[in-house]
């Protein structure tokens, strides 16, 4: 379910934009996904088609969705293999971690602090 | 049909729909209200505009008979089928034009992101229905062309035209009913769209204009073979009906089915 918030301080494509992606990764949709046309979604929520459109694109920018001509809009392999690369990476770390005998409580804020310090960076 | 502003009682009815459809915790918003109410007027202008049709042909066959020397019965006739399908076009126009309002009047606009097929909304079974009652008054009428006597043949005629335009009228307002946007505002209104959209579907399927057509038409001027026909296909239709309504899922479950999907 999408909500578009007409009073929202947010602009409207961020909010449509910021719940597919929440969406894709979460698993509520799947990999291989069709997502509505622009312009069924746009009058469905009764937005413009150039604002569904910019949401689509900076979905398609950030690998969450990619576009195959008239069949249409999907949500892409990319964001889930994204998740496998960040799920590797931690089993990794909780190997170091364990090796040199660094306590867990301490580990978990070693990665909260490194993902405050990545979170600028991303937006 | 101007008249789609909101009434008090709008309201009662929108929470007894609610509750009717499963959805009693729900508060009846004016939203649901206005929609609900717009298609309970045409629903009921329809069934006005159907019953109009029958008074009128009654009239015409007592003021001229059942054996009309004159074209002029039939050219009332044909007035009168082509009336209803402009009025119809124009109720379901209506009920268009205020979801449209409704929507665009939201501060806060909800979709889901599945598209649910003709299949979904209208199911195999209503849609395999409606295609037999209609093929079957088309045949019906067609086979009164075979009739000797020409007012049979010319009743047949306004018959046949009148049944493709129904029939052409219903294949365009399926297709307006799975591209028409969404209105919903939050995920009451939504289960609330898909509920109405479903039974909107499912009402164009109730072939009233294919039942009533032949009998107001050409019924004591075709041959008896023709009248049983007829009268054939219409409680064969009802039985079928009835059957379908009661094997069917609920346009409740149809609608959780399709807010499920994602």
């Amino acid at each position: 379910m999408i909500v578009i918030d007409t009073a929202s301080p947010v602009p409207p494509y961020e909010q449509l934009r910021a719940q597919l992606a929440a969406q894709i990764h979460d698993g509520t949709l799947p990999v291989g996904a069709r997502l509505p046309t622009i312009r069924h979604l746009a009058a469905n929520l009764g937005l413009a088609v150039n604002t569904v459109g910019r949401a689509y694109r900076e979905l398609e920018e950030a690998g969450l969705i990619e576009t195959r001509g008239r069949a249409g809009s999907f949500v892409s392999a990319a964001g889930e293999e994204g998740r496998e690369r960040a799920r590797r990476a931690a089993a990794d770390y909780a190997a170091v971690v364990s090796s040199v005998g660094i306590d867990p409580h301490e580990a978990l804020r070693i990665v909260e602090a490194a993902l405050r310090h990545a979170a600028p960076a991303e937006s | 049909m101007s008249s789609d502003a909101l009434q008090p009682k709008d309201l009662a009815l929108a929470g007894a729909w609610l509750s009717g459809h499963g959805l009693a915790e729900a508060r009846p918003t004016p939203l649901l209200a206005v929609r609900l109410a717009v298609r309970r007027r045409a629903r009921l202008a329809n069934q006005v505009l159907l019953a109009a049709l029958f008074i009128g042909a009654a009239l015409i066959r007592v003021t001229f008979g059942f054996r009309p020397q004159h074209a002029l019965p039939l050219l009332l006739l044909a007035a009168m089928v082509a009336a209803l399908l402009l009025a119809q076009v124009l109720l379901d126009q209506w009920v268009r034009r205020v979801d449209r309002r409704a929507g665009a009047a939201l501060p806060r606009r909800t979709a889901h992101l599945a598209q649910p097929g003709w299949r979904t909304l209208l199911g195999t079974p209503h849609a395999a229905f409606m295609i037999a009652t209609s093929g079957g008054a088309i045949v019906l009428a067609a086979s009164a062309l075979t009739v000797q006597d020409a007012t049979v043949r010319h009743s047949a005629l306004v018959l046949l035209a009148g049944l493709l335009g129904v029939a052409a009228g219903i294949a365009l307002q399926l297709r307006d009913l799975l591209v028409r946007p969404i209105v919903a505002e939050d995920e009451t209104s939504l289960t609330a769209d898909v509920i109405m959209r479903v039974e909107d579907a499912r009402e164009l399927t109730v072939p009233s204009v294919p039942w009533t057509l032949p009998v107001l038409l050409l019924f004591g001027f075709a041959p008896v073979w023709w009248d049983a026909a007829a009268i054939a296909l219409v409680i064969a239709g009802v039985l079928v009906l009835a059957l379908i309504s009661k094997r069917t899922p609920s346009s409740v479950a149809v609608a959780r089915q399709v807010l499920s999907v994602r």
